[in-house]
C-alpha cells in the first residue's frame, strides 16, 4: 500500500493542472469571501445593512461561500477536476497499463488514488476556508460579526466534508466511464442542470408536482443541504432534508458510485 | 533469473477468440522473438502474461505470478505502448514517479536517462518527442528496476536505423547477462538478427516455439541450387523420386525435398556433370511468411486496376 501512495502522491504533484486547479480553487474561493466581506463591511457603514435574521449565520455562510442557501459551491468544481483528471489521465494517455506495471495490486492502485486525491482536495478546501474566514474576520470583525463560532468550525468541516464527497463522486464517475471528457461534462451539468431541469419540471408539469417532493434525494440537491448554515426545524428526512441527512444521501451517492468504480476496476482489462 | 512460464492462456472478445490456450517458455540468457500477424494476439498475451487483461491461463516469472510481486519494476519491466506516459509530466519525472514507487534510487534514474540518450531532454515534456524518443522513454521506464525479465511489445517501432541497431545490441547484451527476454517486432530481418528463439502466433494459436534456426529449417523454401548442363535429364530424375524441382533459368534447378549429398549422388550415378550445388537456407521472413499463411487475420489484396485510372478489374476503357 505504501508503493501506491508514494506512486500517487508523485503523480498528483508532478502535474501542471493539479498546480493550476489549486491555484484557481484558493484564488477564487479566497477573492469571493474577500469580495462578499467586503460588500457587507459597507452595507454595515449604510443604513440599509444585512437583515437581522442574516446576520446570526452570515459568518458561517461567508465561510461557506454561501452555498446550500441558494449559491452553488464552486470550490468543489475546482477540486473534483484533479479527480477527473487522476482517472481520466490514465485512460487518456495509455498510462493506466504503465500504473499496473509498477502497481500489481488494482486495489491498492485504486484506493491511493482516492485516499492521496481526497487528502489533496481535503488540504486545499481546509486552507481556501480558513483563509475566507480570516478575510471575514478582518472586514467585519467591527461590526459585530464572530468568525471564531462553532458554526463556523463546523461549515468548514461541512464544507470540506462536501468537497470530498464531491471530488470523490466525480473520481468515481471518471473511472466508470473513463472517458475524462464525458466525465467532465457529466460533473458539471448533473449538478447545475440536470437536477434543477427536472426539479423545474416537476414543479411547473400538471399531474408531476406530486413527484416534486421527492427531488431533494437528488444527489446533489440533498449535497447542497450539507452546507446550510440555517437551522433546520422538520423531521430529519423531511422537506427540506436537515444538514445529516443531506450527508447521508450525498454522502451514499457517492459511496455508490466508488463502489462500481472498484469493482469495474477490479473486472475491466486495463 | 529467471524463466518465464506461460501456461494455457487464453483470451475471448466477445465471443470471438483472440488467444487460444497458448502455452511457452521464455528462458534466461536468450533474446526470444514474439511474432504474428496482425491481429493475432501478440499484444493481448503480453497483457495475459501481467495481469493487465483477465483471461485463462497462468504466466509466473521464476514461479510468482506477476501480480504478486512486490516492487515488480525490479523483477519485470514492461514496454507495451507506443507512448506510455502524460505528455505534460517531464520526462525524469515520469521515471521518478516509477522509481519512487518501486524503491528504486533517483540516482538509477539518471543512470537510464543516460544510457538511453535522453540526458538532454530529462527535464522536457515528452508532447514534443518524436515515435522514436518516445520509445526511448518507454525503454527507460522498462529498464528503471534493473529487471531480470523484459517484455517489450513493437520496441523497435519509430526508431531510426542507429536505434533499432542500438536496441538490437542492447537486448543482445541483456540477455548475454541472463536475462529473459521477450520482445515482439514485426521487423522480421532484425528479429533474425536478434532472436535465439521463437514463439510464432496465429489467429491467437501457437503455430511454432523454439531456436530460430529449428524454425526456418521447417520451411519448404528451404532449397538446394544445381547448375548443370545436364539440368533437363537430372530434374526428370529427380522428379521421379517424388522432389519438387523448378527450372529458374537454362541449366539452373532450384531443388525442394532432397538435401545436397543426395541430388549429388544422383547426378554422380547418372554421369551428369555438376557445375553448382548449393545450399539455399529460407530466410526467416520466407519461413515466417509460409508458417502464417493460413494464419492472417488481415490480409490485403492485390490491386488488380490500372494506376490513375480509378478502375479496378480488367474491364475495357468505355
Amino acid at each position: 500500500m505504501t508503493d501506491a501512495l508514494k506512486y500517487e502522491w508523485m503523480r498528483i504533484r508532478t502535474i501542471r493542472s493539479t498546480w493550476w486547479l489549486t491555484i484557481l480553487a484558493i484564488a477564487f474561493g479566497t477573492a469571493m469571501a474577500f469580495l462578499v466581506s467586503w460588500g457587507i463591511s459597507e452595507s454595515f457603514k449604510s443604513d440599509q445593512g444585512p437583515p437581522a435574521r442574516d446576520i446570526k449565520v452570515l459568518a458561517p455562510m461567508i465561510v461557506g461561500h454561501f452555498s446550500g442557501d441558494g449559491a452553488p459551491f464552486f470550490l468543489p468544481f475546482f477540486m473534483a477536476m484533479i479527480g477527473v483528471f487522476a482517472w481520466g489521465h490514465e485512460y487518456r494517455h495509455g498510462m493506466i497499463r504503465a500504473t499496473l506495471t509498477a502497481l500489481p495490486s488494482r486495489t491498492n492502485a485504486w484506493v491511493a488514488k482516492f485516499l492521496i486525491v481526497g487528502l489533496w482536495v481535503a488540504l486545499v478546501t481546509l486552507v481556501t476556508l480558513t483563509v475566507s474566514a480570516l478575510l471575514g474576520m478582518m472586514w467585519l470583525r467591527d461590526d459585530g460579526i464572530d468568525f471564531t463560532t462553532y458554526a463556523v468550525a463546523g461549515m468548514i468541516v461541512k464544507a470540506t466534508a462536501y468537497s470530498l464527497l464531491f471530488t470523490w463522486a466525480a473520481t468515481a464517475l471518471t473511472s466508470i466511464l473513463r472517458q475524462q471528457a464525458a466525465a467532465l461534462v457529466l460533473m458539471l451539468l448533473w449538478p447545475l442542470a440536470i437536477e434543477n431541469i427536472i426539479t423545474l419540471i416537476l414543479n411547473v408539469a400538471p399531474g408531476l408536482d406530486d413527484l416534486a417532493p421527492l427531488t431533494r434525494f437528488f444527489p446533489y440537491n440533498a449535497g447542497d443541504r450539507m452546507l446550510s448554515a440555517r437551522d433546520v426545524t422538520g423531521s430529519f428526512f423531511g422537506d427540506p432534508l436537515t444538514p445529516w441527512a443531506g450527508f447521508i444521501v450525498f454522502g451514499g451517492f457517492a459511496a455508490l458510485l466508488m463502489a462500481a468504480s472498484f469493482a469495474l476496476f477490479q473486472k475491466r482489462d486495463a | 533469473m529467471a524463466v518465464i512460464e506461460a501456461r494455457g492462456l487464453g483470451k475471448v472478445y466477445g465471443g470471438k477468440v483472440a488467444v487460444n490456450d497458448l502455452t511457452f517458455n521464455v528462458q534466461p540468457g536468450s533474446v526470444t522473438g514474439f511474432l504474428g500477424p496482425n491481429g493475432a494476439g501478440k499484444s493481448t498475451t503480453m497483457r495475459l502474461m501481467l495481469g493487465l487483461d483477465h483471461g485463462a491461463g497462468a504466466t509466473t516469472f521464476d514461479g510468482k505470478p506477476f501480480t504478486s510481486l512486490v516492487k515488480p519494476m525490479r523483477h519485470v519491466g514492461a514496454l507495451l505502448e507506443a507512448k506510455p506516459f502524460h505528455p505534460t509530466r517531464k520526462a525524469r519525472n515520469h521515471l521518478r514517479m516509477l522509481a519512487y514507487a518501486n524503491d528504486i534510487s533517483m540516482n538509477r534514474v539518471d543512470e537510464v536517462l543516460e544510457e538511453l540518450g535522453l540526458t538532454a531532454v530529462a527535464k522536457k515534456k515528452p508532447k514534443t518527442f518524436s515515435l522514436g524518443m518516445g520509445q526511448r522513454l518507454g525503454l527507460a521506464a522498462a529498464l528503471l528496476g534493473d529487471p531480470h525479465t523484459l517484455i517489450l511489445d513493437e520496441p523497435a517501432n519509430g526508431l531510426d536505423p542507429q536505434g533499432i541497431q542500438w536496441m538490437r545490441t542492447l537486448l543482445k547484451h541483456l540477455a548475454g547477462q541472463g536475462r529473459s527476454v521477450l520482445v515482439s517486432s514485426h521487423l522480421l530481418s532484425e528479429m533474425a538478427l536478434m532472436a535465439d528463439q521463437l514463439v510464432v502466433i496465429g489467429r491467437g494459436r501457437m503455430i511454432a516455439s523454439g531456436p530460430i534456426a529449428d524454425f526456418v529449417k521447417t520451411s519448404s523454401r528451404n532449397s538446394v541450387t544445381v547448375r548443370s548442363p545436364g539440368a533437363t535429364e537430372l530434374a526428370d530424375l529427380l522428379r521421379r523420386d517424388g522432389v519438387e524441382v523448378t527450372g529458374t533459368e537454362p541449366g539452373l534447378l532450384s531443388v525442394v525435398g532432397m538435401n545436397a549429398e543426395s541430388v549429388g549422388d544422383v547426378a554422380f550415378e547418372n554421369s551428369i556433370r555438376i557445375h553448382e550445388l548449393s545450399n539455399r537456407v529460407a530466410t526467416l521472413e520466407e519461413a515466417f511468411l509460409e508458417a502464417t499463411e493460413a494464419a492472417q487475420e488481415f490480409e490485403a489484396h492485390e490491386i488488380s486496376g490500372q494506376p490513375g485510372t480509378g478502375q479496378s478489374g480488367t474491364g475495357q476503357p468505355a
